[in-house]
């Protein structure tokens, strides 16, 4: 992990970045988000991938970028939750109660 | 907590850009990660002792193929691979490298080249073979085709090491160790390398034996030219020691009268046995020739040139024979100078008269048998003899004034007799000649001093 961490810290700092811009932007869109069935869908999907990386399951390159989509997905998660922290505490500071 | 869900179900478009990132960092990152994962594995492995190592690198999983020399070695291998930062998976394909039944390992030389083949035991055992063998060929090119096996006898090192130092003193040749067993064939490159050879050997590391040696050394040769127009004998070539070198010269310059001898020999061991024996029995068969050569090469004597007339010819070959050791082969090609014109008396006398002046018949001490050596200057007298068939002549025997002078006068009588019977035998009418005693009673130096006493024992010749 830090050996793929150190190696892609550049596309990993982008997802973050990413990440960020996307969190920023959810706080304030309008419209439904993905339906709750699909959420679950898409938890499950990303436990499997990640069950079957730790596993060791997936041989080779497609191991490798296995690994690698995983990093960039949890980097882009912790963007998109920072983004989306920062944007609601900007929003709620320039509203004042009331 | 629900506020973030709600956030989280609005985050799914950014994934769009985030697989088109995937794929790019995908694509330009594949190689270099495997390029720098399998630098990275190798130089783990840089300090274990495999052999036929090879690193395939697949995404982060690395198939590791390699030869050791220990379960333990083999295991340390995986495990240093294992450790390698960035390394997911290793593929373990490594094996124990095959045992060699028997252990051979051969060195051999030829003219252009030393050849390292068989087997070493571990890959420095096999560079520091290397290493020796081009320090000990001496420029000379080394093609290593050793391969690497275990099952190597102990202290195989140290013999190999041992035997690699014999390869320089090789022209050509090959060495090899067979588990404990030495076998050495070839020829070596000086006189004395064969038995400096013999003499390494016996340093063999513990536990390992010689099954062949067949090393030869080079021809053991010694020559010797008499040249009759120069009045030289020039000697060359190699004799043992210095006492034999000693005792070659003096029978050379008692057997060699009228020549000067010129002695270019050089002192070498390796000389075959019975060296001294056949070489003076052989230069006293050249010294009876009017020119030749003598080349003694090993065991062989080959003897060329011309003798004085038929008889001492036929002799030469016939009789030479006999005087070398069992196992040595004797080569003549004799044949015969032309005969010199016949002259009268005068020239007979005059010629016989130098000829004694240049040397002597000589004899055992106190007794009438003729000395070997004295052979050149009697077929010289009897070629002489042989141009002046007409005359008769008188052999006088002469002593010095030791002992009773009619003891002196008996041997005087005897040794005269004595040449005659020799002239007689090869070939020469005995009525031509006459046996005159003359004891002390007629000295050409004074009986005082040992010099003078060796010019008063003497045989002349005599025309009437």
């Amino acid at each position: 992990m830090p050996y793929l961490v150190s190696f892609h810290m550049g596309w990993l700092i982008g997802s973050v970045l990413l990440g960020f811009c996307m969190g920023w932007i959810s706080v304030v869109q309008r419209g439904n988000g993905t339906s709750k069935m699909t959420a679950r869908w898409l938890a499950v999907l990303v436990a499997g991938l990640l069950a079957a990386s730790f596993a060791h399951v997936v041989p080779g390159r497609f191991g490798y970028w296995l690994d690698l989509g995983l990093i960039m997905f949890t980097c882009y998660l912790v963007g998109c939750t920072i983004g989306a922290c920062l944007r609601y505490w900007v929003v709620s500071r320039s509203q004042p109660a009331g | 907590m629900q506020m973030l869900f709600r956030w989280a179900s609005k985050w799914w478009p950014g994934l769009i850009p985030l697989a088109v990132m995937w794929g790019i960092a995908a694509w330009n990152n594949t190689l270099p990660v495997e390029a720098d994962l399998s630098a990275r594995s190798s130089a783990a492995l840089k300090d274990t002792v495999l052999d036929k190592t090879r690193i395939a690198v697949d995404g982060r999983d690395i198939s590791l193929v390699a030869d050791a020399f220990s379960e333990e070695g083999r295991r340390d291998a995986v495990t240093a691979v294992e450790l390698v930062p960035g390394v997911r998976l290793v593929d373990d394909q490594t094996r124990l490298a095959p045992e060699a039944k028997p252990f051979v390992w051969n060195a051999e030389r030829d003219v252009v080249r030393v050849t390292l083949s068989g087997s070493a035991p571990l890959p420095a055992i096999k560079a520091r073979l290397t290493e020796a063998a081009r320090k000990e060929a001496n420029g000379t090119e080394i093609a290593d085709q050793m391969g690497l096996a275990r099952g190597a006898p102990p202290r195989f090192e140290a013999a190999a090491m041992l035997l690699l130092d014999q390869i320089g003193k090789l022209k050509d040749g090959k060495i090899t160790i067979s588990d404990t067993k030495v076998s050495l064939s070839g020829m070596a490159r000086d006189l004395g390398g064969r038995e400096a050879i013999g003499a390494a050997l016996k340093n063999l590391p513990e536990g390992f034996s010689i099954a062949a040696n067949e090393i030869k050394a080079p021809p053991y040769i010694f020559q010797a030219y008499k040249d009759p127009v120069a009045a030289t004998l020039t000697l060359t070539g190699y004799v043992p020691d210095n006492a034999v070198h000693a005792a070659i010269a003096t029978s050379a310059s008692r057997k060699f009268f009228t020549e000067k001898v010129v002695d270019n020999l050089k002192a070498s061991v390796g000389a075959p046995g019975s060296f001294n024996t056949a070489v003076i029995a052989a230069l006293g068969a050249l010294s009876r020739l009017s020119t030749g050569t003598l080349v003694v090469s090993d065991r062989e004597v080959k003897l060329s040139g011309d003798a004085l007339y038929e008889g001492a010819a036929n002799d030469i070959r016939a009789g030479l024979g006999k005087d070398f050791p069992k196992n040595w082969q004797y080569k003549p090609e004799i044949t015969v100078k032309p005969p010199a014109g016949p002259v009268d008396g005068t020239v007979c006398q005059q010629l016989f008269s130098e000829l004694l002046a240049k040397g002597k018949i000589r004899f055992a001490p106190k007794r009438a048998d003729i000395d070997p050596d004295s052979a050149g200057i009697l077929d010289h007298l009897i070629e002489t003899a042989l141009r002046c068939p007409t005359t008769n002549i008188e052999v006088a025997g002469h002593t010095d004034s030791d002992g009773e002078d009619s003891f002196n006068q008996a041997l005087s009588e005897k040794r005269a007799q004595a040449v005659i019977a020799y002239l007689v035998k090869a070939g020469l009418p005995a009525d031509r000649f006459t046996a005159v005693g003359y004891g002390s009673t007629q000295p050409v130096a004074a009986n005082d001093t040992d010099d003078g006493k060796a010019q008063n024992r003497r045989i002349e010749f005599l025309v009437r």
